[in-house]
């Protein structure tokens, strides 16, 4: 039995707009996803924002009901088996948020204990070894307000291990973490799959993906593009070069002017402090660089380094998203 | 169940602590009713001493009110604004052992508070608050910390389907006041209204609490009242568990749990 089953799984979020005259906005932020995830497996939900990853991550957590498809946790359905599936998974949203703030990270463990039903004592057990494993012993009695970032995503980890569940949703773990905070908490991920917990992540960072998951599904406006092993996924660019220049202010017509050169694939944007990285996918290499200089100088854009190297990952997905990472 | 009554312990245990270390806390729960109990006795001494102890219950039990359906329309809202409303949810306890953990903290503060500012007040005024009928007064608090408790309940869980509702249920306050009888008897109302108040605990712990204090309390009349709270109660208890999982479904339909 898979551990997670999903089959043209949907959600529509319906909004009502207008003050007068009122009427229903439709959204669709899932759109027929199907996967499976095995046991004890660390599976990627890749894709940029607002591509339904996090709605997807409360359809498994059964916080929200599909519009449509069917999704089985352990065999349970999320729908009508939550009481079923909620001691046996653990999860984590992205951000602060989630605590209470007032109060010590060794309170908020006693009071999620006791919301998950864990007997006192098994509780008192696990407590320090939580800690330990997420670097928080010795900070337990201060009172979360005063802790970092970082910190407050650990408790998060220990908080949803409480229980031991079996199995683990973490929605953008490390967002907002500075580098030194993600690394160590992909490493408590990586402990987390050798203890056998089958782990369900999202990112929009292709690099964590990557660095830890078996499997990665990217997701774009609510659909699977892609699923395969981070290895098969590289593949997908494995014909392209890729160009990357650097500029210094650059506006959306240059953009779209360089994704109308026929023999670009795709066009994507990444932002740098002062300057901007315009990343160019191509099969022609080297051989298209006079063309994009050509069109950037020419519109008056102020040039930087330009290098051209071999598809990394995240050029796959930025390929399988359409640029829009 | 016992894991249910552990939950209503330790979230009463948090979120006193929680409240208790807000620095607001100490306005709203010794200054301010500090500030209310010293004006209401200072009118009190200049006028018809007899009908003192009527208006300290009358007045206690508006504030009670207020708390209760303050904080009733406040705690899940709170809850959703810090993101730990679709953690309780996720849970395996029921959202309504945590309800009734958060009421119960509000009332008992809200009642430690009356009781701390009226008595404080009445000493430096020397203004006797006698009640009349202790034992039964005191053991009408208890049944009645249970009526209100059953009303937050009913309260509740509609916070957690729409945060537009709670404007709502902020209406109920003054309607409360006139038809629970806190500060008048209900007689002096139109007598259609009188049913109504009959279908409110708050009016059966306001009328026992009124009639134990000033001492007209027959073995009858408090039995009556305790029964009625008790009933009520579990009437509101029984609704309140069935609205419980109306709202919860909906508001997994309508993604309200949280507010990103």
């Amino acid at each position: 039995m898979n551990a997670i089953e999903v089959r043209d799984l949907h959600r529509v979020f319906r909004a009502t707009i207008g003050t007068i005259r009122r009427r229903t906005k439709e959204v669709t932020a899932v759109d027929g996803i199907s996967f499976d995830v095995r046991e004890g497996e660390l599976f990627g939900l890749l894709g940029p924002n607002g591509a339904g990853k996090t709605t997807t991550v409360k359809m498994l957590t059964t916080l929200l009901i599909p519009t449509g498809g069917s999704a089985t946790i352990m065999g349970y359905d999320v729908v009508r088996d939550a009481d079923s599936i909620r001691p046996r998974i653990g999860f984590i949203f992205g951000g602060e948020r989630g605590l209470y703030w007032r109060l010590s990270a060794k309170d908020n463990l006693r009071y999620f204990a006791d919301l998950y039903h864990v007997d006192p004592d098994m509780a008192k057990r696990r407590l320090p070894r939580l800690l330990e494993l997420v670097g928080l012993n010795g900070r337990e009695d201060e009172k979360v307000e005063g802790y970092s970032r970082g910190t407050r995503q650990r408790l998060h980890v220990s908080r949803c291990l409480l229980h031991d569940p079996q199995m683990l949703f973490l929605d953008e773990p490390t967002m907002g973490l500075d580098p030194v905070g993600a690394r160590e908490l992909r490493q408590v991920i990586r402990n987390l799959v050798a203890e056998e917990k089958t782990v369900f992540l999202t990112t929009h960072y292709m690099f964590e993906a990557d660095a830890l998951c078996e499997r990665v599904a990217v997701i774009n406006h609510g659909q699977i593009v892609a699923l395969d092993t981070p290895e098969g996924l590289k593949r997908h660019v494995e014909d392209l070069s890729v160009i990357e220049v650097e500029v210094f202010g650059i506006a959306q017509q240059m953009v779209d002017s360089l994704r109308q050169i026929p023999e670009v694939d795709t066009v994507s944007v990444e932002n740098r402090d002062q300057k901007q990285a315009v990343r160019v996918h191509s099969k022609l290499g080297s051989a298209i660089v006079p063309e994009i200089m050509h069109r950037l100088d020419g519109n008056g854009v102020r040039l930087g380094r330009v290098t051209v190297r071999e598809p990394t990952l995240e050029d796959a997905y930025v390929r399988l998203v359409g640029g829009e990472a | 169940m016992i894991a249910n009554l552990r939950v209503v312990r330790t979230t009463f245990e948090l979120d006193v602590k929680q409240q208790a270390v807000g620095l607001f806390m100490i306005f709203g729960v010794l200054i301010q009713p500090l500030l209310i109990a010293i004006m209401a006795i200072y009118m009190l001494v200049a006028r018809d001493p007899s009908r003192g102890i009527y208006i300290v219950v009358g007045s206690g039990m508006t504030g009670l009110w207020t708390s209760l359906l303050f904080r009733g329309t406040f705690n899940i809202n709170a809850e959703r604004f810090m993101g730990t409303l679709e953690g309780i949810v996720a849970s395996p306890s029921s959202l309504a052992a945590v309800v009734i953990g958060k009421t119960l903290a509000s009332v008992t503060l809200s009642l430690l508070s009356m009781i701390f500012s009226y008595g404080l007040a009445s000493l430096i005024f020397r203004f006797p608050l006698n009640v009349a009928q202790p034992v039964p007064f005191l053991l009408s608090l208890l049944v009645m910390v249970f009526a209100f408790i059953s009303f937050g309940l009913l309260i509740s869980p509609l916070m957690a389907v729409n945060l537009s509702l709670s404007g709502w249920v902020n209406a109920l306050e003054y309607p409360m006041y006139i038809l629970g009888g806190f500060l008048f008897p209900i007689l002096l109302l139109p007598g259609w209204s009188n049913p109504l108040s009959y279908l409110l605990a708050p009016y059966w712990a306001a009328r026992v609490l009124h009639t134990t204090s000033s001492g007209v309390a027959t073995p009858a009349d408090i039995l009556l009242s305790w029964g009625m709270m008790l009933i009520l109660g579990g009437v509101y208890i029984a609704a309140s568990y069935r609205l419980f999982e109306i709202v919860l479904h909906r508001a997994r339909v309508h993604a309200t749990l949280s507010l990103m």
